[in-house]
């Protein structure tokens, strides 16, 4: 019988036996072991050089999941949820030894029954795959199935879940989709995979559950951990959050406002920011066309400019240039001077959107002389507070539906989402 | 009458978990215990997850369904994001395993030939991540006995447990500053033979474990566990030995608790219990089932070369058993003396170097001055460095003063008081007299011991208190 994973087998080599089940082993390492789980748990690597013969005592029996259903009582709010992958669906494959965005929706209340105490649970998994290899198609399919659920009257709100490194891209590009939004799309994500004990993906999906079937704003947020405790979620406009920090739990901060709402597991919700518009009942339209030839360029001392040529040639229908601060690109020095560039690329009716690399604060057109140069001589947009993230995001939206110069340009300052804001609470640095 | 265990299907067998120096297991925090005051407050919950094997463990749900809060709190100084589970862990401490393979090595165990990184479910709130890292270094080991060989099946490295601070109703506190310290398990087989032999068993591991270099010392770095079961009873594990001393006694009253239980018809389960000081144990939680270990995902496993384990097994030290009847034939002391010794990283250097004092007298300033600083002289000796020791041992070599000095300077040197030679230097026979004969003039009808007192207030260091009070009453006696 040949060995295969899963197997329960004795392997012997010179002296020595040993017992156990074999183990795939993961891609990632290096070839030449062989791993097998002992009796005690504890998995060993085994030179392959070693063995003289592996010997199988019993094959490995594939079990199959009992089907499941929802529980559903009368008077409970009902609550869609859309997963789409990420560590919140990972899980480790116990005969790969890889990380899987395994888990779906369903699973998420198989092992959370606490979630059908809160609402009627409707579960479905649209995609499986980590946020990073998420693209603007992917928005498109994903702000369809949203509308989907979002028009239908029984649902009082909907919970996606996907990958936290793009999450933030996912809610500005929801929040430009979704148009007329009548009632609110909660995102959530896990920093910590959700077969582990510690996950914040329990707290992340009751208060998410909660705030779907309970806020009364019709926005697109975020609902992750407010601090590294497991005490209540915050809830943050889905254009202006961004994931700042590597791996805590309370990664996904508000910038250049207050959080709109706390939200805490048994349902409490405290408002900490009122300017959100309110549920209603209109149907929402989905706008979800996009120009892929729209950029995200990272200035930084020293650039080449022939790396704006790539737009050029390319001919790119649009940039966000994350300037420095207040909006600066070089401009002085011939070898290094961005300016020539940038105007061949206006030449050509690129349209070139500036923000900041400083991601708090707001960008300024006139403040200093070489901003002037960007805004009155060439005409590139200042977007205003706007994250880059979002500008990146409205720019490609906007293009999805004009090329008319002037037309993008008032867009793009038009507030769709509550994008940008006129006037900055000073609580909301660092928040 | 003698109880006869191996009549009473006497089954035991013990984990020792021993803590290292250095650095912490997956992180660069220190592992001094510094005893910072708290600026970190975070608060947790865990949640019972589904196996391997996608049943949830029995220890996980028993756990689960006392619904605890966990409170930690730590110093930035000691810990970082990865205690607090905010941030993967760095990869395998290099020197944290290679001390855990030469103790493999000292306890003749095989070393695996890749090290895997796995996650072992802890529901408890010890380990803020719900599990404990733990990997399988070395396995089939033993060691020697009275009662022959007790085989070591495995030794693992693993990262040490949060401190518990206390526990309420629904929240249980902890420290995190010991989160994460390397931790080495040796695990022996059930083959023990009786209580004593126990002790025997944990004495002898803590002497190999000690005889490895960057193995911690002192209270609580390291910790016996007891597993026990008879004839129809159940097994259980025993923790929180005050010291080795405790441990037969335990056991005896624990297969009496078992005993009783077993004639009385009273089902027993399978039980975590804590060692009372009065030699009983209470309960703490459920044995958890077996199936609580999934790979670490977030760590590469280790790959062993056999050139480097050939490497440390021909540079592994000497056993501190070994050193011990060395010392004793080598410089004539006592095996108590010898054993205190061995810990003192000088003396050998100091035996070599002061030839003109006897290694006895170079032991006694070593060990037992240091003792009599600390309970007549109420100073705290531990302020004493090698140099101050050294110091004094070469002043005693070049007889620039008498052994009687000794004390008396150091205490000085504890006091940071400046000091004088002359002021030690040895009064002839004949002035002590003289001045014995003045004291007894000057205040007479005292007895032995007043004088002595006020003879030795005045030439305490300069002469020896025997001979004063041999000539005291010699005086007294005319």
């Amino acid at each position: 019988m040949q060995p295969e994973n899963g197997d329960y087998v004795i392997i012997k080599i010179k002296d020595e036996e040993f017992e156990g089940i074999l183990i795939p082993r993961p891609d990632i390492f290096k070839k030449g072991h062989l791993i097998l789980k002992l009796a005690t748990g504890y998995n060993i690597g085994i030179d392959e050089k070693k063995i003289t013969k592996i010997e199988v005592i019993k094959k490995h029996e594939q079990k199959i999941p009992e089907k499941f259903e929802p529980k559903s009582a009368k008077g409970l709010p009902a609550v869609s949820i859309l997963s789409f992958g990420g560590t919140i669906s990972s899980k480790v494959d116990y005969r790969t030894g890889g990380t899987y965005a395994d888990y779906t929706a369903e699973d998420f209340i198989k092992m959370m029954p606490e979630l059908e105490k809160v609402a009627n649970l409707r579960a479905e998994k649209v995609m499986g795959i980590m946020s990073e290899d998420m693209s603007p198609e992917d928005w498109g399919t994903m702000a369809q199935r949203i509308a989907n659920e979002l028009n239908k009257d029984e649902v009082h709100g909907v919970v996606v879940t996907q990958g936290t490194d793009t999450l933030h891209f996912s809610t500005a590009a929801m929040s430009f989709f979704l148009r007329n939004l009548n009632k609110p799309v909660v995102f959530t994500a896990a920093q910590r995979s959700i077969d582990r004990g510690s996950s914040d993906a329990y707290l992340n999906l009751l208060c998410s559950v909660q705030a779907a079937a309970r806020f009364d704003g019709a926005a697109v947020v975020t609902c992750m951990h407010g601090t590294s405790s497991d005490n209540f979620c915050i809830l943050n406009r889905g254009t202006k959050v961004r994931k700042m920090h590597t791996s805590r739990r309370d990664a996904f901060r508000p910038i250049n406002e207050m959080p709109l709402a706390k939200v805490h597991g048994d349902g409490k919700i405290e408002i900490l920011n009122h300017s959100y518009e309110k549920r209603s009942h209109r149907k929402v339209i989905v706008e979800n066309s996009f120009e892929e030839k729209t950029g995200l360029l990272y200035v930084h001392p020293g650039m080449n400019p022939e790396i704006l040529d790539f737009f050029s040639e390319k001919k790119y229908k649009g940039i966000v240039i994350a300037g420095t601060a207040l909006g600066h690109v070089p401009t002085v020095n011939p070898k290094y001077s961005l300016y020539g560039k940038i105007k061949k690329l206006v030449d050509e009716k690129t349209i070139v959107v500036i923000a900041t690399q400083t991601i708090y604060g707001r960008v300024h057109p006139f403040v200093y002389s070489n901003l002037r140069k960007l805004s009155i001589e060439l005409g590139c947009i200042y977007a205003e507070d706007i994250l880059p993230e979002t500008a990146f995001v409205k720019l490609g939206w906007i293009l999805g539906q004009t090329s008319n110069k002037d037309e993008v340009a008032k867009m793009m300052l038009t507030n769709y989402a509550n994008e940008m804001n006129d006037r900055h609470d000073e609580e909301s640095f660092l928040y | 009458m003698e109880t006869n265990y191996e009549q009473l299907g006497f089954r035991c067998g013990l984990e020792i978990h021993q803590q290292l120096e250095g650095k912490k297991l997956f992180c660069n925090c220190p592992t001094l215990n510094l005893d910072e005051k708290p600026n970190i407050w975070v608060e947790r919950k865990l949640k019972a997850v589904a196996g391997e094997t996608g049943e949830v463990d029995i220890a996980a749900e028993f756990e689960m369904s006392k619904k605890k809060k966990f409170f930690y709190e730590s110093s930035s100084k000691d810990t970082c994001l990865i205690e607090y589970d905010e941030e993967p862990p760095r990869e395998l401490n290099k020197h944290a395993l290679e001390t855990s393979l030469k103790v493999a090595l000292l306890l003749n165990a095989e070393i695996v030939d890749e090290i895997q990184i796995m996650r072992k479910t802890v529901v408890d709130g010890s380990n803020v991540s719900g599990f404990q890292r733990t990997a399988l270094v070395a396995m089939n080991g033993h060691i020697e006995t009275s009662l022959g060989n007790v085989k070591i099946p495995t030794i693992c490295l693993e990262e040490e447990a949060a401190q518990k601070l206390y526990e309420r109703e629904t929240v249980v506190a902890y420290r995190l500053d010991r989160l994460g310290i390397p931790l080495l398990e040796i695990a022996t087989d059930s083959s023990i033979k009786n209580p004593e032999h126990a002790k025997e068993a944990a004495s002898t591991i803590g002497m190999i474990l000690r005889s490895v270099e960057n193995v911690k010392r002192g209270i609580g770095t390291i910790r016996q566990d007891v597993n026990i079961s008879i004839h129809h009873g159940e097994r259980t594990e025993i923790k929180g030995f005050q010291d080795l001393r405790s441990i037969p006694k335990v056991i005896e009253f624990e297969v009496k608790r078992q005993l009783d239980a077993v004639k009385s018809g009273k089902k027993l389960s399978k039980e975590v219990r804590k060692a009372e000081p009065d030699f009983t144990t209470s309960f703490l939680r459920p044995i958890p089932g077996a199936a609580r270990l999934y790979p670490e995902t977030d760590v590469l496993p280790t790959k062993i070369d056999e050139k480097y384990v050939e490497g440390l097994r021909s540079r592994l030290p000497k056993l501190l058993s070994e050193k011990i009847s060395e010392f004793k034939k080598k410089y004539g002391i006592s095996k108590e003396l010898a054993k205190e010794l061995i810990e003192n990283d000088n003396f050998e250097n100091y035996a070599d170097e002061f030839r003109n004092i006897t290694p006895g007298q170079i032991a006694n300033i070593l060990i037992s001055i240091p003792k009599e600083i600390k309970t007549r002289l109420n100073l705290d000796s531990s302020k004493l460095t090698g140099r101050d020791y050294s110091e004094v041992l070469s002043f005693l070599n070049e007889a620039r003063i008498p052994k009687e000095a000794v004390i008396e300077i150091l205490a000085k040197k504890i006091k940071g008081e400046k000091i004088e030679l002359n002021e030690f230097k040895s009064i002839s026979e004949a002035e002590l007299e003289k001045e014995i004969r003045n004291v007894i003039e000057e205040k007479p009808n005292l007895n032995a011991s007043a004088y002595m007192g006020i003879v030795m207030s005045k030439f305490r260091g300069k002469a020896e208190g025997k001979k004063v009070m041999e000539m005291i009453n010699r005086a007294l006696n005319k």
